[in-house]
């Protein structure tokens, strides 16, 4: 007779999820049979009969014994598959990240190639969305000057996916010597960066999210100079707008200077 | 002529970006730099297309030019001389201002720097350099910088130039030296090669000193490097030995003042001066004639001479136009042939070692009705073709006589340049996928660089099968008439035969893979064949 499906219920957060792996992966219950499922307070889950439903305790230790288990008999790309796959909404993320794991140590190195595998296929697939969601903030977002002096920078953006650490990462560098603020409005989050050098993320509280959202309520002459120069630079004979949809998708001009109304 | 001289900074960049709207080279990458502590700007090797104006071209700099006056009287362009359009320039510091406000706020990856002709060519050059310089050493700006030489400006102030951007273009406009002459009398073929033959020798001593930091190669160069062929900007194409012991150069103690400066001035003057042959007529032997003109005489350049006047340059430490050169031709405003236009190119990325060659389609903002070829409409699929080829020399390691021919110097309407080849050519299909080296692979119609790549990766694991070809991001729509997997094709019915496989791609509904049935056909349906009423 078939096994029960295991499902291992874990807090919504990438040590959750982790320690919810380690947990699986010392019962040895067999990785057919096991799914892994980080539970949201808000959301409402079906339960399914015919499983055992365990519940994972939060452990940053069991995470770190994660990756460091994956690091050395995988290999850092691997590391990096999953590290990224942990920043995405999917619902199915924890599965995914089991199956590769347990191929992984498996196969070994070559897993991170071997694409003809369902679950690294789907892995790659996460970590590609991830990626391509960090790569389109990065270029489309917008930041304003919403004090003088000193001169700070803020931006806001809304995405699908926790990409706000590696949008950070790249303005840290390019605006080494810039204080700005980084505000994501889906996750509730904010980077802080001062001109000197030090970077804090902290999620914030709604009188904090209030707070900035004012903030941002400024008139800006470049923004505005910005919008002149937007405009004068399609050559009309080659008016597209549905190849300029294709390329710049609606909902990422939410936040975009060039495409609000006011401002 | 209305002249704004004191016109408000909004009118000024909504008249001068209107103006640099045609010079449509784009990218903002090539050159992967870290900031520097305390100061603004880094660059991405990869590029960041930070906005889609409303014809869909990627918006990633801030396109302007120092100033619309000009002195030539091109007939195709909307700042002629000859043309009633307000006037304006740009300050250096206006210049420096708005690429650093714009910078910050995250509109753009750099400053793209291009100019009318402004009393003359080195007038305007020494312009543009004085902005570059104070956008580099004043502001302290990092980004990305690209900068249009004008023709004919002369050798010290392009080298200037080329130490502060990095990279650097001469637009061909057009693809002959006949059309040239037709349609912009002031520029001549020698004006324009001459910058671009500088630029090229400077890049290649720039890598002798300083390794990959002194500027990357092209994606043209690495392609022919992975097919086994000869190198573009190699020994053979400059004429002169970069990297030997004998002209290197070290940076702190660029030689004495004399020899490095004579550099310039005696190499290149040299050259310019033998060069009687750079203005010939070439209709058609394009290859033959232009580029390899310029290359005989690069015998001037003795193997001991820099190119490269370092003593005026505190910093070299970013390299001399470190993201490469490209440029850019016209396409359809005279009527040279599609195997023409990519000959051009070709020979462009052997031997000038360019990075991109754009093309723009012709945009007739003037009406001018001595113009050869007068549509109304720019020729769009057209420049999608050439698009389509170019990217077949630099990535898929084709050459340009493959693509098209003497015979056959047009483009298909319905195939692109790839799917042609391929139906040309049925004999090296159908392709076994497990075994197939990578350069065959990247000839299969559906099959990309990045889907190759994943498949000779994934091999190494197991076999592949259709399920994970299709997987991995490969057309299966188009490839399935040319794979097989494990020595069988997707379904048995394909007929790996050049008219079934034609019709199924030009029509656009037809997708087998979808299960659209094995008997395609367009022909009439007449009762007493098709149906075969007539056998009862």
């Amino acid at each position: 007779m078939d096994k029960p499906v295991r499902i291992y219920q874990c807090e919504n957060s990438p040590d959750g999820i982790l320690s919810a792996v380690f947990e699986a992966g010392i019962s040895g219950y067999g990785h057919n049979y096991i799914k892994i499922q980080p539970l949201d307070q808000d959301s409402i889950y079906n339960i399914e009969l015919f499983s055992e439903y365990i519940k994972v305790e939060t452990s940053a230790k069991k995470a770190g014994n994660v990756l460091e288990t994956i690091e050395s008999r995988i290999s850092h790309e691997a590391v990096f598959f999953v590290m990224s796959a942990l920043l995405s909404e999917d619902g199915d993320r924890g599965n995914v990240i089991y199956q590769f794991v347990t191929y992984g140590f498996t196969i070994g190195q070559g897993i991170t190639k071997a694409l003809q595998l369902e679950c690294v296929a789907r892995i790659f697939e996460i970590k590609r969305k991830v990626h391509n969601e960090a790569h389109f903030y990065k270029e489309f977002i917008r930041f304003q000057e919403v004090k003088k002096v000193p001169s700070v920078l803020m931006a806001k953006i809304e995405p699908k996916n926790r990409v706000l650490t590696l949008v950070t990462a790249h303005f840290e560098d390019r605006f080494n010597a810039e204080y700005f603020i980084i505000y994501d409005k889906s996750h509730k989050e904010a980077s802080f960066h001062s001109a000197d050098g030090g970077c804090i993320i902290r999620i914030l509280t709604e009188d904090e999210e209030k707070k900035l959202d004012s903030l941002l309520d400024v008139n800006e002459k470049y923004a505005d100079l910005w919008k002149i120069f937007f405009n004068s630079i399609a050559v009309e004979e080659r008016k597209n707008y549905k190849l300029q949809r294709g390329n710049l998708a609606l909902h990422y001009r939410k936040y975009m200077t060039e495409f609000m109304e006011n401002n | 002529m209305v002249f704004e001289l004191n016109a408000a900074l909004s009118d000024k960049l909504h008249i001068l970006s209107a103006a640099a709207k045609y010079d449509v080279a784009c990218t903002s990458s090539g050159v992967s730099r870290k900031s520097k502590k305390g100061e603004l700007g880094a660059a991405e090797a990869a590029g960041i297309c930070h906005s889609f104006a409303a014809d869909g071209r990627c918006v990633s700099l801030l396109k302007i030019l120092f100033t619309n006056e000009c002195i030539f009287n091109c007939k195709y362009c909307i700042n002629r001389c000859s043309n009633d359009v307000p006037r304006t320039s740009f300050t250096p510091d206006e210049i420096c201002q708005l690429t650093m406000e714009f910078y910050r706020r995250n509109y753009i990856e750099g400053l793209f720097l291009s100019s009318g002709v402004m009393q003359s060519p080195d007038y305007t050059m020494e312009l543009i350099c004085d902005s570059l310089r104070k956008l580099r050493l004043e502001y302290k700006f990092n980004g990305y910088v690209h900068c249009k030489a004008i023709p004919g400006a002369s050798p010290e102030l392009v080298e200037m130039a080329g130490w502060y951007a990095d990279r650097m273009s001469v637009n061909l406009e057009l693809p002959t030296e006949a059309g040239l002459k037709e349609l912009a009398p002031n520029k001549t073929r020698k004006n324009i090669l001459t910058p671009m033959r500088q630029i090229q020798a400077g890049m290649a001593e720039s890598r002798a000193i300083l390794g990959m930091k002194g500027g990357n190669q092209s994606s043209y160069w690495y392609t022919q490097k992975r097919m086994g062929r000869s190198l573009p900007g190699s020994q053979e194409n400059l004429g002169f030995v970069a990297g030997t012991a004998n002209n290197r150069i070290p940076a702190e103690n660029a030689g004495s003042k004399q020899n490095t400066h004579k550099g310039i001035n005696n190499n290149i003057k040299n050259k310019i001066n033998a060069d009687n042959n750079l203005n010939a007529d070439d209709s058609l032997n394009i290859n033959n004639n232009i580029i390899n003109n310029t290359h005989n005489t690069e015998t001037a350049l003795s193997s001991r001479d820099s190119v490269l006047a370092q003593w005026n340059r505190s910093d070299t430490s970013r390299g001399f136009v470190p993201a490469g050169q490209s440029t850019q031709m016209i396409i359809g405003a005279t009527g040279e042939s599609d195997y023409q236009i990519l000959s051009v190119t070709e020979a462009l990325y052997q031997k000038f070692d360019l990075k991109r060659v754009f093309y723009s389609a012709f945009v007739n903002v003037n009406n001018d009705s001595s113009l050869i070829v007068n549509d109304g409409q720019p020729p769009l699929h057209r420049e999608h073709r050439l698009y389509q080829a170019d990217w077949l020399l630099r990535y898929y390691g084709f050459a340009a006589g493959e693509i098209l021919s003497e015979s056959r110097p047009f483009f298909n309407t319905y195939l692109d340049p790839k799917c042609d080849w391929a139906l040309g050519h049925m004999e090296y299909f159908p392709v076994e996928i497990n075994t197939a080296s990578y350069n065959t692979l990247l000839r299969v119609p559906g099959i990309g660089v990045k889907s190759a790549g994943r498949i000779v990766n994934a091999r190494k694991t197991g076999r592949l099968d259709f399920n994970a070809l299709k997987k991995m991001g490969v057309v299966l729509k188009r490839a399935i008439y040319f794979i097989t997997c494990n020595g069988r094709m997707m379904y048995d019915f394909l007929k790996v035969e050049e008219d079934y496989i034609t019709r199924n791609l030009v029509s656009g509904e037809t997708d087998v893979v979808k299960g659209f049935g094995d008997s395609i056909t367009y022909k009439q349906l007449t009762l007493f064949d098709d149906f075969q009423l007539g056998k009862l």
